[in-house]
């Protein structure tokens, strides 16, 4: 009986939730939040195979739990990973925050070392365009570039790493080194239809992922679109961020030729974010074909074989689109 | 005196201008966006078939 234990039930770990208990190979979901009262009404709406438990970072592992999903704001992964580990069981992570990620991949030894796969980044974008960007590199003979950008947000803990994001300095991968500068100004980012050109700024974010899965890339890029203004009504009912769009583009030389391929997704942010962690930890709970099983903390240009990713994820509602005209550099 | 208070009311009437015209110019390239980032025609299409492609 495969069992997962989901750590956050905020936009993203919810509908990750419902992802998992729909998944054929999952017999049962514990469930862990903060807030005891969305706990509890989570639970009571995902039915007998949905249990509330007491669990918070920091806490040893509940016994018979086969991976951990956890969707939690930026920075309170870390000791839930560090347990799992110690646990000898696997983690799906949308942690997305460079600062966070840095911790996380510091356990990379002790993951590989346990012999546990830990991937991070596990949403739209970390998550489904590193996924995209392992996809368009295997049509090239040598990858120059990649830039990847994201528009949208899954919930208040979404805004403020993004905002935090695009106001701090930045360190992008160019010409094989890691480079420091201040925040950039915005450039217009072209998403598929309906959401259009929407301006974006360069950020550190996941970067390091990418370059992890690319270490021979010599340019990669991450890109953020500009968060909701605060407003009253917002800070009031907070601001879920609705639709979201992600784009990939992988330069490089095939054929003998320099070409770029173009890879986009328009979804509701948290509605993407939650299937692809909730693919990512069935796989590593190996209720999914193919299952998951190499140790290391990874993001998914790493982790994941492409096409059944992009296969279950489209069986999911969650479809890539490929951009077909003049890609100009 | 009048002709210095009208003097004054000038210039600050000036400067009203030049903060509006400013104003009108920065507001127009926040709305444009720095561009430059394409691809500005062609359309997209969904990935399919067994190497969703």
């Amino acid at each position: 009986m495969t069992t997962a234990l989901v750590v956050g039930l905020g936009a993203v770990g919810t509908r990750a939730a419902r992802q998992l208990i729909d998944t054929p190979g999952i017999a049962r979901i514990l469930l862990a939040d903060r807030d005891a009262e969305q706990l509890a009404e989570v639970a009571d709406a995902f039915g007998a195979d949905a249990q509330a438990i007491d669990f918070s970072p920091g806490d040893p592992l509940p016994g018979d739990i086969d991976v951990v999903v956890t969707a939690l704001p930026a920075g309170v992964d870390h000791p839930v990973v560090t347990a799992a580990i110690a646990a000898g069981v696997p983690v799906a992570s949308s942690e997305e925050e460079h600062d966070a990620l840095e911790q996380l991949r510091a356990l990379d030894p002790n993951a590989r070392g346990a012999g546990i796969a830990v991937g991070v980044g596990c949403g739209l974008a970390p998550g489904l365009v590193d996924a995209l960007a392992r996809h368009a590199a295997s049509m090239f003979e040598t990858v120059d570039e990649i830039r990847v950008a994201r528009t949208g947000w899954a919930g208040p803990a979404s805004v403020a790493t993004v905002r935090y994001e695009r106001r701090v300095p930045v360190r992008t991968w160019h010409d094989r080194t890691w480079r420091e500068d201040h925040p950039h100004s915005d450039s217009l980012v072209w998403f598929p239809e309906p959401i259009g050109a929407r301006d974006c700024r360069t950020v550190t974010g996941a970067t390091a992922l990418l370059v992890d899965a690319f270490p021979d890339v010599a340019r990669i890029g991450v890109q953020l679109g500009e968060p909701p203004k605060r407003t009253r009504l917002r800070r009031r009912f907070g601001d879920e961020g609705e639709w979201g769009a992600a784009r990939v583009e992988v330069w490089g030389r095939r054929d003998g030729a320099f070409d770029c391929t173009v890879y986009g997704v328009v979804e509701r942010t948290a509605v993407a974010a939650g299937a692809v962690l909730a693919v990512v930890g069935a796989q590593l709970a190996g209720a999914l074909q193919p299952p998951i099983d190499r140790p290391g903390v990874q993001g998914l240009g790493s982790l994941v074989d492409p096409v059944p990713f992009l296969a279950e994820l489209a069986q999911r509602g969650v479809r890539a689109a490929a951009f077909e005209g003049v890609a100009v550099a | 005196m009048c002709s210095i208070h009208s003097r004054v009311v000038k210039v600050f009437k000036r400067l009203l201008l030049v903060l509006g015209a400013a104003g009108a110019v920065g507001l127009l390239a926040r709305l444009r966006g720095k561009g430059g980032v394409p691809p500005t025609s062609g359309g997209w299409r969904e990935l399919e078939g067994p190497e969703f492609r």
